[in-house]
């Protein structure tokens, strides 16, 4: 005679979910505490087994460096103003290329080429395109008008920068925008046009409400990328002089390899992680405040 | 299963364990620097030596090459985690300091001194120790082109002007001189005359570029400039002594260069690539560079524009005389060195005359005593010139090997580029530049 065992659903889902609590202790709770430590160490390269507990200097010196909320300012700026160009480019170009797109799909593939490209290429590449000997956009512009812009100057690197990655991710945005766009069920779109509604209002009052899930998660992602900005940033103006160019993940890089001040980098992106959970914190208690309003 | 089973099933694992765990055969692992010259002259090297009819088969050398970019931050990582992976591991001038915990001081040939000078032999030494061979040397020439001085030096209307010019942005009248007798003022002068913004009828349309990107290394360029004004880190009592004249007086040359528009108006993102895009375009008179790019800038079929009429000198001078920044590249021993007895050897080896010659004859730069460089002197001109000014101007600053010359490279570069770009003034760079290497060497 056997005896079966039965587990419940509660235990059976327990058993199952201890490869993942394992993965997340070792690969993300390890870590994590290993960071917790270093930043309220001295700790260097050396040390790096036996780091000196040392309280909380590295966050005071953080947070007393100027250097740190220049690069803050920074990533929030790059952030939100490529987040906001890459979106308002992104839709603009998945509402006016529709027609063509729904006729022409194989063109979707070229727009989505520059996704193709790592950053730190990109960056490369435009190193050497807008480099005043060797390319061709200065080239012609002294060709054409005997002069060329300082494209990486003090005064243009931010602007610059803007471009080559709104270049660059534009055609993500893109990407949604144009799927969102034909979820649209037809039925609504052919029911406006029939209740006499003009172009402009059937975009303003139907399609881009039912496209805002999709511009907000967009806009979120874009902001997300924009704000830890490094690769194509760090290669084609490295910090910047005097640090004018250096986003927060560039700041931290710096400290901890190029400084070797490891508690203090570590410090910083404990920072980060503290702002960034209270920023995603806050975001999901007003969504869930409005979820609960409009019931 | 029975015990009989087990036993045997035990025993072939544990043969199967032992050959995976042994080695094929013991060696001596050199961890060199990826791609151009350098790795192309230890190539040679490891293959002169492994044909060594004494070198046995455990102490064969073999070669590992990692990527360039990060490479120093990699190695630091490999060293401080303990790694075996490497026995002999690539070292520089500024990283001695960094990564002395990590390795063990070398003893080289008795040739060493003769071959290199003891100069030279400094590039490789901290705290009084040598920690590697210096396999290859850096330092910096000043490029020119030939054409445009002479043309200057026999033209007493451009005379005039170059008088002229030079109080203006000087406030001195200056003489064109030959470039062997340029002061870092002559320089200036040159650079100014030759610069469209500054001389209409100027034939090029920048006197000079500049490196002047955050980067350690452009900080190395620059030095050569308070240098000859008599600047240093710190003294002989450990006082940092950079907010100085000397530095004072580099840091404003700089600056009145690139506020001119003597120099490109992106030169604050530009580094070695650019600089070199630059002057081979033919649009440039004169620049400070690193002698690696002699073979580049004074081929006619790599630079068609200025090969045959560009020529390197050692840097200008100022009151305290000609300097020229080195630092080297060179070979220590990993502490955790797997085969240690097999990697001094190599070691010692490659400090001698012969792995020298070698080393030069394939496209490496070390810089030779001036017999030494004689054998080679058909084959490989440049390393003369390098020879020679390395002997005769090279130097290397107080803590310039110290375990935070880098950072204090990167925090010059991160000050003074505030400076060159606007964004802060003479006095806070040189104030938050002192304040930092201050906290970094004490």
């Amino acid at each position: 005679m056997t005896t079966k065992t039965h587990r419940s659903p509660v235990s059976e889902f327990r058993l199952l979910t201890i490869p993942l609590v394992v993965f997340l202790l070792v690969f993300l709770g390890f870590p994590a505490i290993v960071n917790l430590v270093y930043s309220v160490s001295e700790v260097s390269f050396e040390t790096l087994r036996r780091p000196e507990i040392t309280g909380f200097g590295n966050f005071a010196a953080v947070w007393s460096d100027a250097a740190f909320w220049r690069a803050s300012w920074f990533s929030f700026r790059f952030g939100l103003l490529t987040a906001v160009l890459e979106c308002a480019l992104g839709l603009f170009l998945a509402i006016f290329l529709a027609p063509l797109l729904e006729r022409r799909s194989w063109l979707m593939a070229i727009l989505m080429l520059p996704l193709m490209v790592a950053p730190a290429l990109v960056g490369l590449m435009y190193r050497l395109v807008l480099h005043e000997f060797a390319g061709p956009v200065p080239y012609y512009l002294w060709a054409w008008f005997g002069a060329s812009l300082s494209f990486l100057g003090p005064g243009s690197a931010f602007w610059t920068l803007i471009v080559v990655e709104t270049l660059q991710w534009t055609p993500f945005a893109f990407l949604l925008f144009y799927m969102a766009y034909q979820a649209i069920p037809r039925e609504i779109i052919e029911a406006s046009s029939m209740d006499g509604a003009r172009y402009h209002h059937r975009l303003w009052y139907i399609e881009l409400p039912l496209m805002t899930p999709t511009i907000v998660v967009a806009l979120l992602i874009r902001f997300i990328d924009g704000f830890r900005v490094f690769d194509n940033v760090y290669v084609l103006t490295g910090s910047g002089p005097g640090g004018s160019t250096a986003s927060l993940s560039i700041y931290i890089y710096e400290a901890f390899f190029k400084q070797g001040a490891i508690g203090k980098a570590v410090a910083a992106s404990v920072i980060l992680f503290a702002a960034s959970f209270a920023v995603l914190y806050g975001l999901n208690a007003i969504a869930a405040r409005r979820k609960g309003a409009t019931r | 299963m029975t015990f009989a089973r087990m036993k045997k099933g035990g025993l072939i694992a544990a043969a199967i364990a032992s050959l995976l765990a042994a080695p094929a055969f013991a060696k001596v692992t050199v961890l060199g620097w990826p791609g151009g010259p350098e790795e192309a002259a230890l190539r040679a090297a490891a293959d002169t030596y492994n044909a060594k009819s004494d070198v046995s088969d455990d102490n064969k050398v073999e070669l590992l090459f990692f990527n360039r970019d990060g490479f120093w931050d990699k190695l630091q990582a490999d060293l401080a985690a303990g790694s075996t992976a490497f026995d002999v591991n690539l070292l520089a001038t500024y990283s001695i300091g960094r990564y002395a915990p990590f390795m063990e001081p070398v003893t080289l040939s008795d040739e060493a001194k003769s071959v290199y000078g003891d100069q030279v032999l400094t590039t490789m030494q901290y705290e009084g120790e040598q920690f590697g061979v210096p396999t290859d040397l850096s330092l910096h020439f000043m490029y020119y082109r030939k054409d445009l001085i002479e043309a200057l030096l026999k033209d007493d209307a451009a005379k005039a002007r170059f008088a002229e010019i030079s109080e203006k942005h000087l406030g001195k009248k200056l003489e064109p001189k030959t470039p062997d007798e340029w002061t870092w003022d002559d320089y200036a002068a040159t650079a100014l005359y030759f610069t469209q913004a500054v001389n209409p009828d100027s034939p090029t349309r920048y006197g000079t570029v500049l490196q002047l990107k955050n980067l350690l290394f452009n900080m190395m360029v620059f030095q050569s400039l308070p240098r000859a004004y008599g600047a240093n880190w710190m003294d002989d009592a450990g006082k940092i002594t950079v907010d100085s004249e000397a530095y004072r007086k580099g840091l404003e040359t700089y600056k009145m260069l690139y506020d001119a528009g003597a120099s490109p108006r992106d030169s604050l993102s530009y580094e070695y690539a650019e600089a070199n895009a630059a002057y081979a375009s033919g649009q440039v008179a004169a620049m400070v560079q690193w002698n690696a790019a002699a073979s580049e800038l004074m081929s006619k079929d790599k630079s068609p524009a200025v090969g045959e009429v560009t020529e390197a000198i050692a840097p200008p001078a100022g009151p305290e005389g000609r300097f020229t920044h080195i630092h080297g590249l060179g070979f220590g021993l990993n502490k955790n060195a797997a085969n240690k007895e097999g990697a001094k050897a190599f070691i010692s080896w490659l400090s001698s005359k012969e792995a020298a010659l070698v080393y030069a004859r394939n496209s490496g730069a070390p810089a030779l005593t001036p017999d030494v460089v004689t054998e080679v002197a058909a084959e490989r001109p440049d390393l003369v010139k390098l020879g020679e000014f390395a002997g005769k101007y090279g130097y290397v600053m107080n803590g310039g090997t110290s375990a935070k010359a880098l950072s204090v490279y990167e925090l010059q570069a991160k000050e003074f580029t505030g400076y060159w770009s606007g964004q802060q003034s003479l006095d806070d760079a040189l104030k938050n530049t002192e304040k930092g290497m201050s906290d970094l060497l004490k």
